[in-house]
């Protein structure tokens, strides 16, 4: 028992560590909190779910048609509104409720084009089989899940610390001023790297009928929620620290799931909190600023 | 009388009388529950900056507050109402080192402690307290006459006291912190007990709107009592009005919530689509919300 | 070394960020109506001291006396009931509220009256913007507005972080003078300060300080021939 809850741990949490992935490079690289990350997120699963329902496309195929739309998506929304907040007097706060208006927008017209019926993938797209991990038998949609958001991981991990963009990315993490002093095109950096964190944001979701439930209109602002939990507890601004908060995450969840179900619910949301106060700088990593 | 006093009393008498000559008792009653709301929001966004997305953990405490004493204890609801405000109050004094956070953090925080609420509330293990999931019926003392002057009362309250703040030392000193907390020690103001009474008293007042509303509907669900869309409704009436006025938050739910009771309740989809873009719009080109527009033309708004 | 007993003094005062030692056993005394500079290149320490003395932030090791009282572990407010009160480098005036609201604010606890607020806005020649926006100020007016909102808190120790900076002649001028004006009334200033013209107006007593520590206690004049003193400054 306990054996099949670590190791079902292991592959959510690496399945959150991709939910969550995208806010944490947004915030990492803009400062700013995406509230409307879990509702791209089910943009994500629908278009998964339509290209499923109406071609007979399995999720693993739909992802490079993720990627092309929602990059497109989150460098047009940059350069849209985020240069104009920027310039605001409070732009944290500002472009914090502004995200929060995009978060309604997204959530009314998904339930224009979709209705509010819940939907959901059949997992038999991955085969009828269930995967065997050290003993444990899983169903294969979760191990296909856990490889998915280890091979995004690892293609942040490139982008991050093997390419040229992703140095300019880590110079404007750093410091916004300074970057830009250096002759670094911080709003093309910027631009591409909410394009990205959208795009894992997306991807997360055409996996998401298999481990997040059925997917609805409404699912967005509990993602996000976890997803502000996970990189709170691994490290607010530190993409890969949101490994680790997926994965104290996922296991804490079925610990819970096994030991007191009905008390699981409860946890992103204290553990949140916890977190927050107690220990701000996460597991690793920053401080948050404090009031 | 004190700046605004005049308009409170308006608009108190306005939810007084319209029951005589209009019909739609329902929606008099929700919009005087949300202009308290709205308020409350005000108190502690427009006056000190926290915006706080979970306040509706405190209107469904008070909700259930009120109801467990009517249920439990045996109390007559009006003063139930005020042991509603009490737990209300009780929970916010266990969550003021939230206030430790500042701006997102703190609104995602207060979402999460509005959550963690609700969990416990609707508990299934905790049905011989709470009644769970089941939700609450106070059928035997429903009385829709006596509980729509309660919200009336509570309305009033909900005014005075930010005709209060507009007026006292207290309201400026929030608004000091606001803007600058470290300024604000040094102008001698303890940043931590101020913030901490404004927490505490828009606390009560969505605990005393809890209590007034389960009394009025009387059969209710957790699920509606800690709704995040009264949270949403509250925060995006108050900052369509203007915060840190008395009069903006009062405009922006008469007319968002007008608006939504004449396309939302058919449609609720297309009075979000609606809500998000005025959101958007509002972000955009008027932060401070419709009473900035008269401010530019030199009105002076209470 | 102080004319009469100090109203404040400062013993071994340390302050690390990180592994980075901003403050490594300041000591200095200050006694009422004095002025003292506090200079030395940028990262030395200076603005951690004020921070540290105004209670910005807490002090790892070490200990601040007012009248001969620790108020170490004092917060904000409470520092400035007690008569410590400070500028800030970047203003911070309240932004949103106008330059009289600004100093109603500070004038509660201080219970000083509309004819002290009055005085004050003539002194720091605020008057004529009193219904004005704070953040439709210039940089010059913001500074005085947030000196006046210290001196309406009526302090005993003012702290002076960087006033001159962004200043023109004439304002430098004109500051120097508030300045002295206000040390003639009493207030002791810990003025920190790079422009040394501008503080050589103020007062001849300095500490130099370098890497979180004093290394000169004396005389500007003295201060220019020191040896150590120049290296620090040319040498980095």
């Amino acid at each position: 028992m306990i054996a099949y809850t670590l190791l079902a741990g292991l592959l959510f949490g690496l399945y959150f560590s991709l939910v969550a992935l995208g806010l944490n490079l947004v915030f990492g690289v803009m400062r700013l909190i995406n509230l409307a990350h879990g509702d791209f997120l089910m943009l994500g699963a629908f278009l998964a779910y339509g290209l499923y329902s109406s071609a007979g496309v399995n999720p693993v195929y739909a992802i490079p048609a993720e990627i092309v739309a929602f990059v497109l998506a989150g460098v047009a929304l940059y350069y849209a509104v985020v240069p104009r907040l920027l310039s605001s007097r409070d732009p944290e706060m500002l472009s914090f409720i502004l995200l929060f208006g995009l978060s309604q927008i997204i959530e009314a017209l998904a339930v224009i084009a979709f209705g509010n019926d819940q939907r959901a993938i059949p997992a038999t797209v991955f085969g009828i089989h269930p995967v065997s991990l050290f003993g444990q038998t899983f169903p294969a949609a979760w191990a296909v899940s856990a490889v998915v958001s280890a091979a995004a991981i690892l293609a942040v991990y490139f982008y991050l610390y093997r390419s040229r963009l992703g140095h300019a990315t880590r110079a404007v993490m750093a410091s916004r001023d300074e970057a830009a002093s250096t002759g670094i095109n911080v709003h093309r950096v910027s631009a591409i790297a909410l394009g990205a964190g959208l795009a894992l944001a997306a991807i997360a979701g055409a996996f998401s009928p298999f481990m997040l439930g059925s997917i609805g209109p409404d699912m967005g602002i509990r993602i996000t929620t976890v997803s502000f939990a996970v990189i709170v507890i691994g490290s607010l601004g530190n993409p890969l620290g949101t490994v680790l908060g997926g994965l104290v995450y996922g296991l804490g969840l079925m610990l819970m799931e096994t030991y007191f179900p009905s008390w699981a619910n409860l946890l992103p949301y204290v553990l949140l909190i916890l977190i927050l106060l107690i220990r701000p700088s996460g597991l690793l990593g920053k401080r948050v600023r404090l009031a | 009388m004190p700046r605004g006093g005049w308009y409170s009393v308006g608009v108190v008498l306005l939810f007084a009388l319209l029951p005589f000559v209009y019909g739609n008792h329902a929606l008099l009653f929700n919009m005087m529950m949300y202009l308290v709301l709205a308020q409350g929001i005000n108190v502690l966004f427009g006056f000190t900056g926290y915006l706080p997305f979970g306040y509706v953990g405190f209107f469904g405490a008070g909700a259930y507050g009120a109801s467990l004493a009517i249920l439990l204890v045996h109390l007559p609801p009006v003063p139930a109402l005020f042991v509603g405000a009490a737990v209300s109050v009780l929970v916010a004094l266990l969550l003021a080192p939230l206030l430790r956070l500042s701006g997102a953090y703190f609104a995602i925080a207060s979402l999460a402690a509005s959550e963690v609420v609700y969990y416990i509330v609707s508990n299934p293990h905790l049905v011989s307290l709470t009644q769970g999931p089941y939700g609450i019926s106070l059928a035997q003392v429903y009385n829709s006459g006596a509980s729509y002057a309660t919200m009336v009362v509570v309305l009033a309250m909900a005014l005075a006291a930010v005709v209060y703040l507009r007026n006292s030392h207290m309201g400026l000193a929030l608004q000091a912190i606001r803007e600058e907390p470290i300024s604000a020690g040094f102008a001698g103001i303890n940043v931590v007990r101020e913030r901490t009474r404004a927490w505490l008293l828009s606390a009560a007042l969505a605990g005393l709107a809890g209590g007034a509303y389960a009394w009025h509907v009387s059969v209710f669900y957790p699920k509606s009592v800690f709704d995040l869309n009264i949270s949403v409704f509250a925060i995006v009436f108050t900052l369509f009005g203007g915060v840190a006025t008395l009069v903006g938050p009062i405009v922006g739910t008469l007319l968002l919530y007008g608006l939504y009771n004449w396309i939302g309740i058919s449609q609720p989809e297309y009075f979000q689509l609606v809500f998000g873009i005025v959101i958007v719009l509002l972000v955009l080109f008027l932060p401070n919300g419709l009473v900035s527009l008269l401010r530019r033309a030199k009105i002076h708004v209470p | 070394m102080s004319p009469s007993a100090p109203l404040l003094s400062v013993e071994r005062l340390s302050k690390r960020f990180g592994a980075f030692q901003a403050l490594d056993g300041l000591t200095l005394e200050l006694a009422p109506g004095e002025v003292l500079g506090l200079v030395g290149p940028n990262g030395s320490g200076k603005t951690t001291a004020i921070n540290v003395i105004s209670g910005v932030y807490s002090a790892d090791a070490g200990s601040i006396l007012l009248d001969g009282r620790s108020i170490g572990g004092l917060p904000i407010h409470r520092r400035a009931h007690l008569g410590i009160n400070r500028t800030f480098q970047v203003p911070k005036p309240f932004r949103g509220l106008t330059v009289g609201e600004n100093l109603e604010v500070a004038a509660v606890y201080s219970r000083a009256d509309r004819a002290e607020i009055g005085k004050c806005l003539e002194f720091l020649e605020l008057a004529p913007l009193v219904g004005r926006e704070a953040a439709s100020l210039n940089s010059a007016q913001q500074k005085r507005l947030d000196l006046a909102r210290a001196l309406i808190a009526r302090p005993r120790l003012l702290l002076v972080d960087e006033l001159g900076a962004g200043l023109n002649p004439v304002e430098l001028q004109r500051m120097a003078q508030t300045l002295t004006t206000i040390a003639r009334s009493g207030v002791a200033l810990l003025v920190v300060e790079h422009l040394l013209g501008f503080l050589r107006e103020l007062t001849t007593r300095v500490v130099v300080m370098d890497a979180g520590r004093e290394i000169f206690e004396g005389s500007l004049e003295v201060a220019a021939r020191d040896r150590q003193v120049i290296d620090v400054f040319l040498g980095g």
